[in-house]
């Protein structure tokens, strides 16, 4: 080595990256590289002369003291990498005989391996994730053009193709026909425009069985926007496909059956309204006839028994009226407005007081407006307001009062009477059809009026009920949502 | 009256027929009806066949009075066969129901009724209503000629 050699070289050890020291075989420092005094922190004359393990004493028993030995002895150069505890650091270690001395090279190797530890565990958490997809849903990746590149066992067990077959193909090979052209154009749209797509799709599986499934397809993307490939993530939904079809059917038959009674409840009607009416015209007509033309021939018995037949006949009329109405009802839309309460009641009751002899007193206080049927609406009033005028009406005063009040989402209307009321006892059997608390020789009625209003009023999504005191009037309520 | 048929009642229950018979005749509103008993019957009467063979059908009712439920024809294929007939569509027809819930009210106006008429039960109310159906149809309104 001439002299300008020597300067370049010793150049280099003192500018090189890595540190570099010469151990002589009694393990003392021989030389020391100026990294290698920055690492130590020590100045190159504590260093000169004193031994490798006196200066680190935490490679005892480590790696590095057992790598380094094996050199010295075996004169032969070794490479590895070792974590040095007290510095915190990660070395890459070269050690090579030189002569009867030992150069021994260390690199700063940390930034590395924490690079390489971080990316070890985020390939882990990958793998992790792809594990847990994998695990729980099925699983099929394609490149641009959609052929199929990767498809999981989930995939290859819903669809009954091995891997094999799967892989290579497009997703035709599943389609079942089921969903149109335009179906999958929209779908290819979106994802080949670098959109997510989701929906419920019928594929077919090898066997010709047909399985649905709820389907992501998330595109990845290049650097230039462009999917690379597809991610396609499903999950078997045939069961509850077929639950919601079993529902659909479920809900159409019942929808059959509910049109089914109600046109037999509409034929019944008519057949009521038709053929009841038609021998009741008669009876009606011929009694009349009979008063008419023959009235003076009978006796006052005579006469009575006539009268009676024609009351009862104009008696049947009514019931055939109420329960017509009654049943009509059941089919009936609802037709919802603001219904101006305070302003239909005013109407009710003048109409009423109108064709009674004894007219009651009627109080309206405060009648909040609904939205509900006006129509409908009308006849639960005048059904209320007429029985409270006919229960009221054996009292010397007969008074009513009508109030609203709201109460809970819901407004409560309710007419109250002082007359005759009834027993709270039989309170169940007020708003059956048919069901009369009073007989007909005490008050006339066909035990319809109650029913209608609670028919009404359910409909609407309220309420009826009533109170009272036998003797001492009644209070009847009725609510609707507000 | 220069006509002597003015109205042709096709009614197959007789009480009720007696009852329209009598409501017309009563106020001495119509004179000379036929009455027939079911759709089968009246078309042979109108276009001169069956049991009217040779019928002068050039003599027709002012107004035919067609009640819908009837046995073998029902009301609306006498209606039809008479609106479809160039002889015959020309007569006021008035059809009578017991009901107003009757669907069929509807097709009675499709297939060219000129009057739907529901019979009240009370007497008193059907007897003003037969009465003004007759005043109006033979007095009040005025037919082509």
């Amino acid at each position: 080595m001439n002299a300008t050699e020597v300067n370049v070289f010793n150049a280099v050890l003192k500018s090189m990256r890595d540190s570099l020291i010469s151990l002589d075989k009694d393990w003392r420092y021989v030389f020391v590289n100026d990294k290698a005094v920055r690492m130590m922190g020590k100045s190159r004359e504590e260093l000169i002369g004193k031994t490798f393990w006196e200066l680190f004493p935490d490679t005892i028993g480590t790696v590095i003291e057992s790598e380094i030995r094996r050199s010295m002895a075996a004169r032969e150069k070794t490479s590895f990498e070792a974590y040095y505890k007290p510095y915190d650091l990660w070395l890459s270690i070269n050690v090579f005989p030189y002569e009867d001395e030992l150069l021994v090279y260390f690199t700063n190797i940390t930034r590395f391996k924490r690079a390489e530890e971080s990316l070890h565990s985020l390939l882990k958490e990958v793998s992790d994730y792809k594990h847990a997809l994998d695990e729980s849903s099925i699983v099929a990746i394609t490149d641009a053009t959609g052929i199929i590149t990767h498809a999981n066992d989930n995939f290859c067990k819903i669809s009954k193709y091995t891997r094999e077959e799967l892989v290579g193909k497009d997703h035709r090979l599943i389609n079942s026909g089921y969903h149109g052209k335009e179906f999958f154009h929209e779908l290819w749209y979106t994802i080949s425009n670098g959109h997510v797509w989701r929906g419920e799709l019928k594929n077919r599986a090898r066997d010709g069985s047909a399985y649905w499934v709820d389907t992501t397809i998330v595109p990845f993307l290049d650097e230039a926007g462009k999917p690379y490939q597809y991610v396609a993530i499903r999950s078997d939904i045939t069961r509850r496909k077929q639950a919601e079809g079993e529902l659909l059917e479920l809900n159409r038959d019942l929808e059959r059956r509910v049109k089914d009674r109600t046109e037999e409840l509409e034929a019944f009607s008519y057949s009521i309204s038709h053929d009841l009416r038609a021998p009741l015209r008669a009876i009606n007509s011929y009694a009349k006839i009979i008063e008419e033309d023959y009235s003076n021939t009978f006796d006052n018995e005579g006469n009575r028994l006539l009268g009676i037949v024609q009351e009862n006949a104009r008696k049947m009329g009514t019931l055939i009226d109420d329960l017509l109405a009654f049943s009509r009802l059941g089919g009936k839309e609802l037709r919802k407005s603001e219904v101006d309460m305070m302003a239909l009641t005013e109407q009710v009751c003048s109409e009423l007081v109108k064709t009674v002899v004894k007219k009651p007193a009627i109080e309206i206080r405060h009648m909040l407006p609904v939205k509900a049927d006006k129509t409908l609406m009308g006849q639960v009033l005048v059904n209320l307001i007429s029985n409270a005028i006919k229960y009221s009406g054996k009292k010397e005063n007969p008074q009513i009062v009508i109030n609203s009040e709201r109460s809970n989402h819901y407004i409560i209307y309710s007419v109250e009477d002082n007359g005759t009321g009834f027993n709270m006892e039989y309170a169940s059997k007020l708003f059956g059809v048919f069901q009369r608390l009073h007989s007909e020789m005490e008050f006339e009625g066909t035990g319809v009026g109650l029913a209608i209003v609670k028919r009404i009023v359910y409909k609407h999504g309220g309420s009826v009920w009533a109170e009272s005191e036998e003797g001492n009037g009644a209070k009847f309520y009725f609510s609707l949502p507000e | 009256m220069n006509q002597e048929l003015e109205i042709l009642l096709i009614e197959d229950n007789p009480h009720d027929a007696e009852l329209v018979i009598r409501a017309l005749k009563k106020n001495h509103v119509v004179n000379h009806i036929v009455h027939l008993t079911d759709g089968v019957i009246a078309l042979d009467f109108l276009f001169g066949r069956g049991k009217y063979e040779g019928r002068k059908t050039n003599i027709k009712p002012r107004l035919i009075l067609l009640d819908l439920k009837m046995p073998k024809m029902n009301g609306l294929e006498v209606l039809q066969a008479i609106k479809d007939n160039d002889l015959t569509k020309q007569i006021p027809v008035v059809v009578l129901t017991s009901s107003k819930e009757n669907p069929d009210i509807e097709q009675s106006y499709l297939l060219g009724a000129n009057s739907f008429i529901v019979k009240p039960v009370d007497y008193d109310s059907f007897r003003q209503v037969i009465t003004d159906l007759g005043m109006y149809w033979l007095v009040v309104n005025h037919p082509p000629h």
